[in-house]
């Protein structure tokens, strides 16, 4: 039965300028860069590039075989602007990491100048690592860490210098045969940062990695890897742009992680990814006895953004918690969340999910809780809350949940809503204008997430809020 | 009774030969062969779809043959219905005495997305069912009943229930199918609600099948403008539930309650998939199912909440609930919203699952009550929350003294009995 209905644009609400600030590119040539398109041989090329040992070029052609023969996903977003041979998966400006930003090329590190990571490390980080397109370019830790035993380096760089913890956790949370874009991560890893913090060593501020994609038709694929040994701590912390093109790029990340007995871990992204980047990301995580995992993770660019942090908590009394913040602008689609597996007794969970959409953007939350029988007492809190700003924009919610287990309390709640007209009336009465009222309204919505960011990166979220938000009425 | 043909081996010329076999006026042979066509054309879950990744149909008793015999049906109609010309019979008899009003209304709608072959099938191979009808402008004091009784566990039957209020009329109906329990059967059971305009309509379906039926079915409501409908889903027998259902607020201003009751046990699977399009502006559509699961009872629930784009002023809340009352019983609440418009009052969804509040029984048992009392109370009162909604005495009644097969008779039923 076909019901016309009538689409009926608000005339009040205009076009979003393009408040992208990270547009840019650098035209600089980069030192080396392979064919587009993949294929077994492009596969083994990148490990010979860099010189890996004969077990990681062989679980890269195994991982090679397996995103050969999965199907691409037919849920969720749309990716049919994904040609896997128009992408370039190996593209590098320099042939080292180096731990001091006079050595790092000088385009390049004009592009982190303008990002202000260097004036940032100086501040508030313990450490920073910089990925520009396929390689990292730059990492360095406060030395009273490196003597704790703290390591943070780039990951081709752990692998060559930690061989033996890196073959022991590499592909032990997110293994060669996993989803379809996870095993292409797994033939083709570049970059990402390998942190191992050792038992009892708390790293008080946060490391930091900021991502960069630079070339046209770019594919990047870091792999990160951290492991926090018995009783520590870690707040690791990434930021990620890329310039505007009118041809899609893809950034395509795997990260495992490993929170031992007692340890604590927070993973904070805020994506800014430019509205060409289909960003399609597996980051998952374990928590074994007494750990707690934390994921907070800012999805505000790219074009398409499909990523599910999760974590598997294994050990009795393990906490993980998911903090989600979405916001889709025109044309962009953000389909993100969270899984939660309860695979210990006594574990609890918490997934906080708070998505905006505008224009034409379009946000869904897609999460699954799951109990596995035997683990009595568990407890886990889901709540969703989205707000929908425009008459085009659209916002989904697909809560899953597989509970086979009777000993235990588990919640979902979502609400969705639009920017009420009397919150609205409230404000201008009181001389705000209406896209600032609009504007302050939706910070509201989205502070319970950003008082959970360190300063700067509340300030920051803050701020790209309030550049999505510009123009937002007319 | 006969059974001719085992139900898997339906085909074009066995569907002429129901329509043979009860000398059916043309209009009739060709609308099933209509539907006929849509049920090839629309291929059976393949258990890929969302829908139904939860519940396979492999061992669906597909070698059961078809009841031909329409099984018992009794209507009870209350005093003056009649009179007022307000039509409760089965199908049949239906057809020959009203033909113009069954013609009008029998199989003009899509089911479920998701149950779409299920609803053709039944369109196309349909022995029995029941047809209501109240005219414009009647309001039916006191309660519809239908109950069908099935003869055998063994066998194939796909009953039509269609219920078709007019604008400005009111009714409520209580639609019940028991079977007996022992041998696998399938049984489809396909439900079409059309409340028009200004119309107040209460639907309850009590479903006691036997122990190794399937109850492979849809449900599906219309809702017409400033209608309001109260839909109720009692599920207490059968081996494995797999029902859809479809509520389309279709007219401006339409209320629609979905309303849930499932108690489980044994090795019981219960899937159940709803639809709440609002598509009409200022419509309000509100779901609560709650599920008590005892024993290997699996309950899956995959809900969608679907506000469609340009539609103003909607409410709507999707709820469901699941207790669990033993170790290896398990529940997959699914709630899913899809939202394309912006300008919603309400819109919104919870999901829990859960074992009794030891603090509960506690303190229920410090009041003198054992543990299995204990128990029945709360799980009698964690029901209420639906059993308030119900109205109508004699649907409450019955529901109740269904429920309490699984459950246990709690003591304030006891009371009140």
């Amino acid at each position: 039965m076909a019901l016309p209905i009538p689409a009926r644009p608000n005339p009040a609400l205009g076009q979003i300028p393009d408040s992208y600030k990270y547009g840019w590119h650098d035209d600089e040539k980069p030192l080396q860069i392979f064919n587009k398109g993949l294929d077994a041989e492009t596969v083994a090329k990148i490990s010979r590039v860099k010189g890996e040992p004969q077990w990681m070029t062989d679980l890269r052609l195994k991982a090679y075989r397996h995103f050969e023969a999965r199907p691409m996903p037919k849920w969720g977003a749309d990716l049919s602007g994904i040609d896997f041979q128009d992408i370039y998966y190996y593209v590098t400006g320099t042939d080292k990491a180096v731990q001091s930003w006079d050595d790092v090329p000088d385009y390049i590190r004009r592009t982190y100048d303008k990002l202000g990571i260097p004036e940032a490390e100086k501040k508030y980080l313990a450490g920073v690592g910089g990925q520009y397109d396929s390689e990292v370019v730059y990492h360095n830790i406060r030395e009273d860490l490196e003597k704790q035993g703290v390591i943070f380096l780039g990951t081709d760089q752990g692998l060559k210098e930690y061989p033996e913890i890196f073959r022991e956790y590499f592909g032990t949370v997110i293994p060669a045969n996993d989803n379809k874009l996870a095993a292409l991560n797994t033939a083709v890893w570049s970059g990402g940062s390998f942190i191992y913090v050792p038992k009892g060593v708390h790293v008080e501020l946060p490391l930091q990695a900021y991502f960069r994609i630079n070339t046209q038709n770019m594919g990047q694929f870091e792999r990160t890897l951290i492991i926090a040994d018995e009783g520590s701590s870690v707040h690791y912390v990434e930021g990620c742009t890329a310039p505007t093109y009118s041809t899609a790029s893809l950034h395509s990340a795997v990260v495992e992680i490993i929170v031992k007995k007692g340890a604590r871990v927070r993973y904070t992204t805020i994506q800014n990814w430019s509205s060409n980047v289909y960003n399609l990301v597996t980051k998952r995580a374990v928590a074994h006895e007494d750990a707690v995992m934390e994921w907070v993770d800012g999805n505000l660019g790219s074009k398409v953004t499909m990523k599910y942090p999760s974590i598997y908590l294994l050990g009795e009394r393990a906490h993980g918690e998911v903090l989600s913040i979405a916001f889709a602008g025109d044309g962009q689609h953000q389909d993100a969340g969270g899984k939660i597996i309860h695979a210990a007794p006594n574990t609890t969970s918490l997934i906080t999910s708070k998505s905006i959409s505008k224009g034409t953007g379009r946000t869904s939350y897609r999460g699954l809780i799951k109990v596995y029988p035997g683990c009595e007492k568990s407890k886990s809190t889901v709540r969703c809350d989205a707000l929908i700003l425009d008459d085009n924009a659209r916002s989904d919610t697909y809560p899953y949940m597989e509970i086979d287990e009777e000993d235990v309390t588990i919640g979902h709640e979502a609400t969705v809503s639009k920017v009420g007209s009397e919150q609205l009336f409230y404000l201008m009465s009181r001389g705000l204008s209406e896209a600032e009222a609009s504007a302050m309204i939706v910070n509201g919505f989205i502070e319970p997430i950003v008082k959970e960011l360190p300063m700067e990166y509340a300030v920051e979220m803050n701020r790209l809020i309030q550049l999505q938000m510009e123009g937002a009425v007319g | 009774m006969t059974l001719t043909q085992t139900a898997s081996a339906l085909d074009a010329e066995a569907i002429g030969r129901i329509g043979d076999r009860f000398e059916e006026p043309d209009w009739l042979r060709s609308l099933r062969g209509q539907w006929w066509d849509r049920a090839e054309a629309t291929p059976e879950p393949t258990g890929q779809e969302e829908e139904w990744r939860r519940t396979s149909l492999a061992d669906l008793p597909r070698g059961a043959g078809l009841l031909l015999d329409p099984p018992l049906l009794e209507t009870t109609l209350p005093p003056g219905a009649a009179e007022a010309g307000v039509i409760l019979t089965d199908l049949r008899t239906a057809i020959r005495e009203h033909p113009e009003l069954v013609r009008r209304s029998l199989g003009q709608v899509d089911g479920p997305a998701s149950h779409a072959h299920i609803w053709a099938l039944a369109h196309a191979a349909w022995t029995g069912g029941l047809f209501c009808h109240v005219p414009h402008g009647v309001s039916v004091d006191g309660t519809l009943v239908a109950r069908q009784t099935l003869p055998q566990a063994d066998a194939a039957f796909h009953p039509l229930t269609l219920v078709v209020a007019e604008e400005d009329s009111s009714v409520t109906l209580l639609d019940e199918v028991v079977s007996p329990d022992g041998d696998a059967g399938w049984y489809g059971g396909v439900v079409d609600v059309r409340a028009a305009a200004s119309s107040r309509v209460r639907y309850a379906n009590l479903q006691q099948l036997g122990d190794g039926a399937w109850r492979v079915g849809a449900e599906r409501v219309v809702v017409g403008q400033d209608a309001v409908v109260t839909t109720l889903n009692a599920e207490v027998g059968s081996r494995v539930t797999k029902l859809g259902v479809d509520v389309l607020m279709m007219g401006k201003g339409g209320t629609s309650k979905v309303l849930g009751l499932l108690a489980a046990g044994d090795d019981q699977q219960i899937d159940i998939n709803t639809v709440q399009d609002l598509a009409a502006d200022h419509t309000t559509s509100d779901l609560l199912y709650l599920s008590a699961l005892y024993d290997r009872a699996h309950a899956s629930f995959y809900g969608v909440t679907n506000v469609r784009h340009g539609t103003r002023q909607t409410s709507s809340y999707q709820e469901c609930r699941n207790l669990l009352l033993s170790p290896q019983a398990g529940a997959e609440p699914i709630p899913v919203l899809e939202i394309a418009a912006n300008d919603i009052l309400r819109c919104g969804h919870g999901a829990t699952a859960g074992a009794i509040d030891p603090a509960m029984l506690f303190y229920a048992q410090t009041r003198g009550l054992d543990a299995g009392a204990a128990e029945r109370m709360i799980v009698r009162g964690f029901f209420e929350q639906v059993v308030a909604q119900i109205v109508d005495e004699t649907i409450r009644e019955r529901v109740l003294a269904a429920l309490a097969r699984r459950i246990g008779a709690a003591a304030s039923d006891q009371v009140a009995a």
